[in-house]
């Protein structure tokens, strides 16, 4: 079977600034495929020349078979989009903004109506669908936003960082729901910045950063590509000097690489049980307290930190 | 074509349910149209605007033919809504209703005006003349003038029937035609038939043509009440067009482009949109004003295409306004900017026609006066064929900006701010 | 004392960070001062327009031009024929003469002349130019009117007749000779006598719009201190401030003088605008000029308070702002003189702190009035700033 969406070396150029630089992955039909990357690596740009709103610089890419350079209107008609915004209209009630958009994608008549009862149905707004989605809590207008994107049953989901900034267990409901529509057949596209998310959720990963893909496979793939290795990260108090104490930790043996990132030295090392004694005494030498320290087993975060000598958070 | 309407009655109903902006749309103009008529007292019936009804008092100690003529005259049919005569007999009290300010005039025809003029048989013509006075008011010069034209047109009536019997008697006497024991009588009957005649014997003939059309008597909210829906059809076109940056910065505007929506079909929905909430908002106010002050707007399929018309030039602005500007902040205060110059340059508050040369010429960008125009042209009595010139003027304006805008788009997009 | 200063700099620096604040602030108001100012007041020419095409261009219909624009009660055009039709058509004219080729003279003494008068029915402006358009006419064409009146008498006499034409002809020119002359010769019987009536209505275009475009658009944006009550609520920074140590009151004075001042630093430039550029007399009395600008503000400032307790969001109260703004003003006289208003109307709009804010003005700047000519509106000026500041007080919640 031919993958639903295959990105073919996309480039997007704002005057001299390079949003995106290059990239080309591909998506299956019924995978969860997360694009993972810090604020402002370009997930957003690409998404957006993915549902056709920017024409790409250069380079081009196929879904459901269809250019989105030379056929936008049969890859919209694929696809479905959850914007970042909460791109709806507080003064309509949700069945009214239902109602538009499916209009927008072309529903009408009984199919409208069914579909329509159908998506409040799912995103659990039966009772509230004939009040003005201003009255709506954040979590509720998000889940208005998501049912928008799945009227015409798409089959590609776009769905761009749909929890930023709400309540934990708003976020929870979302991404049982991305499941949920996963496990009914649906394809997802999935931007996020939390790791977590990308490890929950998806099958793949595609590491973003600076508008560069620079790591793409499945979680297992990835973390097998850090090596067999261990992160440890020791969190030191503010007025001490993670630099210093950083470059000493570097001279010891089995420490892969040691990274700063405000007042934490990561360290990524084959095996942090055995390396946690000698670190500890290097830093008593250097007279650096030591406030705390985290083990962690191989994940996405440590793919991050391994490729770009960064952490993932902002 | 079909979604192009779904986003157009999306944005009616928006509008329609925007509190906020229902104020500035229906609620104002209703209530500054109710300012402006009170003010202008459409609503107590003592107008003091036009001139209609001018009050003035004539005073006759004359007694002879011609002072009773002039009196008649004032009081004739023909000028029974011009002028509102009032005859007295005490002249001191007269005055002093001028000096009061109740009346814009004194007619005084002393006793023996008419003898003066033709001395009755047996007399011969007085050294001076007795003189009509006219006793008048400084503060009403425009009442004043029109009695005063009044009454020279009667006074050179007058000394053309004297005259005019001096002639004919010298010219029959002197050629033979009768002899001097009839001389009198003849010159008698053709000075007063002369004076009688007030006007109607000149050897100029006067064709009078009145223009086709209903009788209509000009109501003052024909003008005001127009010209303040104009007013706030700015804002609702300026409040449309500020939607679209709305939906720009919310994101709405681009999610439709991620539906299998066209940039044309997003572009001409919000245009129609805002076409619709503009000609849903004049043909409200029309209503509402027509039932409220049983005011007569004219020809109704006339009316009909000026607000249609009309709303089309407005839209062409609010689309160029959107087109030029970035964010709603921005749009809301130059919109209604906007509103309040084209206001003012449209003739919703002052007429145009009292300002310099220069604004009138300014003011055809603006759709209020040529909607003004029409409406106008339509309230007096005017049908479809009247109002070609406002309604090409409008349309004009609308393709004009319109063509601009799309420029403007089509080099910035839509799809993004 | 020092919050209340520190309010008042947010305030303005919030307000000020849009340079579109400038355009109501003062270009607006300039604006409309000028065109308002540039327009001819009401008190003057209210002569009816009569349009007359002259399409014989002889010495007569030249001489009827002239007689008309003598005339007190019209204001004659000369225009081409095509305009003339058109404009009367659309109904912007109410009367149209046509004057047609054949008028000359010679066609007046055959009584052959025609012209021809084009009215709006029912139209009392058409009304107006007819009676002067005949009142013309019988001056212009009396001579010959009574020669020929002449003729025709001595012809319906019995056993009277012409030997021929051409001592008819001598007839006719013996008796226009000897008309035109008695014409002349006529004495004057008319008088006209001035009466010395005060006039009610003292107006100055450019002072009315400079004093009534200042109220105008200085209560415009205070009665707006509702929108930013309503942003400040809507926002959470009004809760937010009253977390910190300052009381209800504090924040209300802080607001109010911030706005206050503003409106005063607007209305100095306006008055300065006032004086140098439209050279109108508004500095004579600073003390009273003081005592004008100051209540009207504060009634204003007031005003917005009270209504920022009664809306819900900032838009309704832009709305409302502008709404109310524009009708106060106009009904208070500051866009028409509201002795032009009909009686009853202008006992009414005394309940509007606007119309006493422009009896003041207007006595300061058109009747030169001093202190003593302004204290009373100052001070219904401050009372209905302490009414709608206690409203506003006992009103006030956070959110």
């Amino acid at each position: 079977m031919p993958p639903i969406l295959e990105v073919q070396n996309l480039v997007k150029n704002y005057g001299n600034f390079n949003a995106v630089k290059g990239i080309s992955f591909d998506i299956k039909q019924g995978e969860i495929f997360s694009l993972l990357g810090p604020n402002g690596a370009g997930k957003t740009t690409t998404i957006s020349m993915l549902s056709t709103l920017y024409t790409p610089t250069s380079g081009d890419a196929v879904i459901c078979g269809h250019s989105v350079v030379k056929e936008p209107m049969a890859v919209k008609q694929c696809i479905g989009v959850v914007p970042q915004d909460l791109a709806l209209y507080e003064d309509l009630t949700a069945r009214e903004n239902l109602n538009f958009w499916g209009q927008m994608y072309g529903l009408s008549g009984k199919t409208l109506s069914k579909r329509v009862d159908e998506v409040l149905e799912q995103i659990g707004l039966v009772d509230r669908a004939k009040q003005r989605v201003k009255t709506y809590s954040g979590g509720m207008k998000r889940r208005v936003n998501i049912g928008v994107g799945l009227l015409h049953r798409p089959q590609l989901l776009f769905m761009d960082e749909p929890t930023v900034g709400i309540d934990p267990q708003s976020r929870r409901a979302i991404l049982d729901s991305v499941k949920e529509l996963n496990r009914q057949g649906m394809t997802v596209l999935y931007t996020t910045h939390y790791m977590e998310e990308a490890q929950e959720l998806s099958n793949r990963v595609g590491i973003i950063d600076h508008g560069e893909l620079i790591a793409l496979g499945t979680q297992a793939e990835l973390t097998k590509s850090v090596g067999e290795t261990d992160t440890l990260t020791l969190h030191i108090s503010e007025e001490e000097d993670p630099e210093t104490l950083a470059a000493e930790i570097r001279k010891v043996k089995g420490v892969v690489r040691a990274d700063v990132t405000d007042h934490e030295v990561t360290i990524i090392t084959p095996s942090a049980e055995e390396l946690l004694a000698p670190v500890v005494t290097k830093s008593n030498e250097l007279g650096i307290k030591i406030r705390s320290v985290d083990i962690r087993e191989p994940n996405l975060e440590a793919v991050f930190l391994h490729l770009t000598g960064r952490a993932l958070r902002d | 074509m079909r979604k192009l309407f779904l986003i157009a009655l999306k944005d009616l109903k928006l509008a329609f349910r925007d509190r906020a902006a229902l104020t500035l749309m229906l609620l104002a103009p209703f209530a500054l149209t109710i300012g402006m008529g009170l003010i202008t007292g459409r609503f107590s019936g003592n107008t003091n605007t036009g001139l209609s009804d001018i009050p003035l008092v004539l005073v006759n100690e004359d007694g002879g033919s011609l002072g009773n003529a002039l009196v008649e005259m004032m009081q004739s049919k023909d000028l029974e809504s011009l002028l509102e005569p009032q005859v007295m007999t005490d002249l001191p009290a007269a005055y002093a209703l001028v000096d009061e300010d109740k009346t814009a005039a004194v007619i005084y025809i002393p006793a023996g005006f008419s003898d003066s003029v033709i001395p009755a048989s047996g007399q011969s013509t007085p050294e001076e003349p007795v003189q009509i006075e006219l006793y008048l008011n400084p503060t009403r010069p425009n009442s004043v003038g029109v009695i005063k034209t009044i009454l020279e047109q009667f006074m050179s009536q007058v000394e053309v029937g004297r005259i005019g019997g001096q002639v004919v008697v010298t010219q029959l006497l002197t050629s033979g035609a009768i002899d001097i024991s009839q001389a009198e009588a003849v010159g008698r009957s053709m000075g007063e038939k002369q004076a009688n005649e007030a006007g109607q014997s000149s050897s100029i003939k006067l064709n009078r043509v009145t223009n086709s059309g209903e009788e209509v008597k000009f109501d003052i909210l024909a003008y005001l009440a127009p010209g303040m829906a104009l007013m706030f059809l700015m804002f609702t076109v300026s409040y449309g067009g500020r939607s679209m940056l709305v939906e720009q910065a919310a994101g709405t505007l681009p999610r439709m482009l991620t539906s299998p929506t066209t940039t044309a079909q997003v572009l001409g929905g919000k245009v129609f949109g805002i076409f619709l909430t503009g000609a849903a908002q004049m043909l409200i106010l029309i209503f509402g004003t027509t039932l409220l002050f049983r005011l007569d707007w004219g020809a109704p399929f006339a009316v009909f295409v000026l607000v249609l018309a009309a709303a089309l030039g407005a839209t062409g602005w609010g689309i160029f306004l959107t087109a030029l500007l970035k964010t709603p902040g921005q749009a809301s205060a130059i919109g209604s900017a906007v509103m309040l110059i084209f206001g003012i340059l449209g003739g919703s508050f002052i007429n145009v026609e009292m300002m310099p040369d220069w604004i009138q010429f300014i003011s055809r960008i603006t759709p209020n006066r040529w909607g003004l125009d029409g409406f106008t042209t339509l309230a007096l009595g005017g049908g479809f064929a009247n109002i070609l010139t406002p309604i090409i003027g409008l349309l004009a304006m609308a393709a004009i900006l319109f063509v601009i805008s799309v420029v403007i788009f089509s080099r910035r997009g839509i799809g993004r701010l | 004392m020092r919050k209340i200063f520190a309010i008042f700099w947010k305030d303005t620096f919030v307000r000020f960070t849009s340079p579109l604040e400038w355009l109501f602030f003062i270009i607006l108001p300039i604006f409309f001062t000028v065109i308002l100012g540039a327009g001819t007041g009401p008190s003057d020419d209210q002569r009816v327009k009569l349009y007359v095409v002259d399409l014989a261009k002889t010495s007569l219909s030249e001489n009827l031009f002239s007689s008309l624009t003598e005339s007190n009660s019209v204001h004659p055009v000369l225009i081409e024929l095509n305009v003339a039709v058109s404009e009367f058509d659309e109904r912007k004219v109410s009367t149209v003469l046509i004057i047609p080729t054949t008028f000359s003279q010679e066609n007046v003494i055959n009584n052959r002349a025609e012209l021809e008068l084009r009215q709006q029915p029912n139209n009392m402006n058409a009304l107006i130019a007819q009676q002067a358009v005949q009142a013309v006419l019988s001056r212009v064409s009396s001579a010959v009117d009574i020669a020929n009146a002449s003729v025709a008498k001595a012809e319906s006499i019995e056993g009277f007749s012409f030997t021929s034409n051409d001592a008819r002809q001598v007839y006719y020119n013996q008796a226009l000779e000897q008309a035109q002359t008695l014409m002349n010769e006529a004495p004057v019987r008319m008088t006209e006598v001035e009466a010395d009536t005060a006039d009610p209505v003292s107006y100055d275009p450019r002072a009315n719009s400079s004093a009534g475009q200042l109220i105008t658009w200085v209560f415009i944006p205070l009665i707006g201190l509702s929108a930013m009550f309503a942003f400040e609520r809507q926002k959470g920074t009004l809760r937010r401030l009253l977390t910190t140590p300052t009381s209800k009151a504090v924040f209300l004075g802080g607001t109010i003088f911030g706005q206050v001042v503003t409106a005063l630093v607007q209305m100095l430039a306006l008055v300065l605008f006032g004086i140098y550029v439209m050279k109108l007399n508004w500095g004579h009395s600073l003390a009273a000029l003081a005592a004008m600008l100051v209540s009207s503000a504060l009634a204003a400032a007031a005003l917005g308070t009270m209504l920022g307790t009664f809306v819900k969001t900032e838009g309704q109260a832009n709305g409302l702002s502008i709404m109310l703004g524009m009708v106060m003003a106009m009904m208070g006289g500051c866009w028409y003189p509201i002795e032009l208003f009909p009686q009853t109307v202008r006992v009414i709009v005394k309940a509007l702190p606007t119309s006493w804010a422009m009896q003041g003005m207007l006595d300061i700047v058109l009747r030169g009035q001093g202190l003593s000519g302004v204290w009373l509106e100052a001070l219904v000026l401050l009372g209905f700033a302490l009414v709608f500041f206690v409203i506003g007080i006992i009103r006030f919640k956070y959110e």
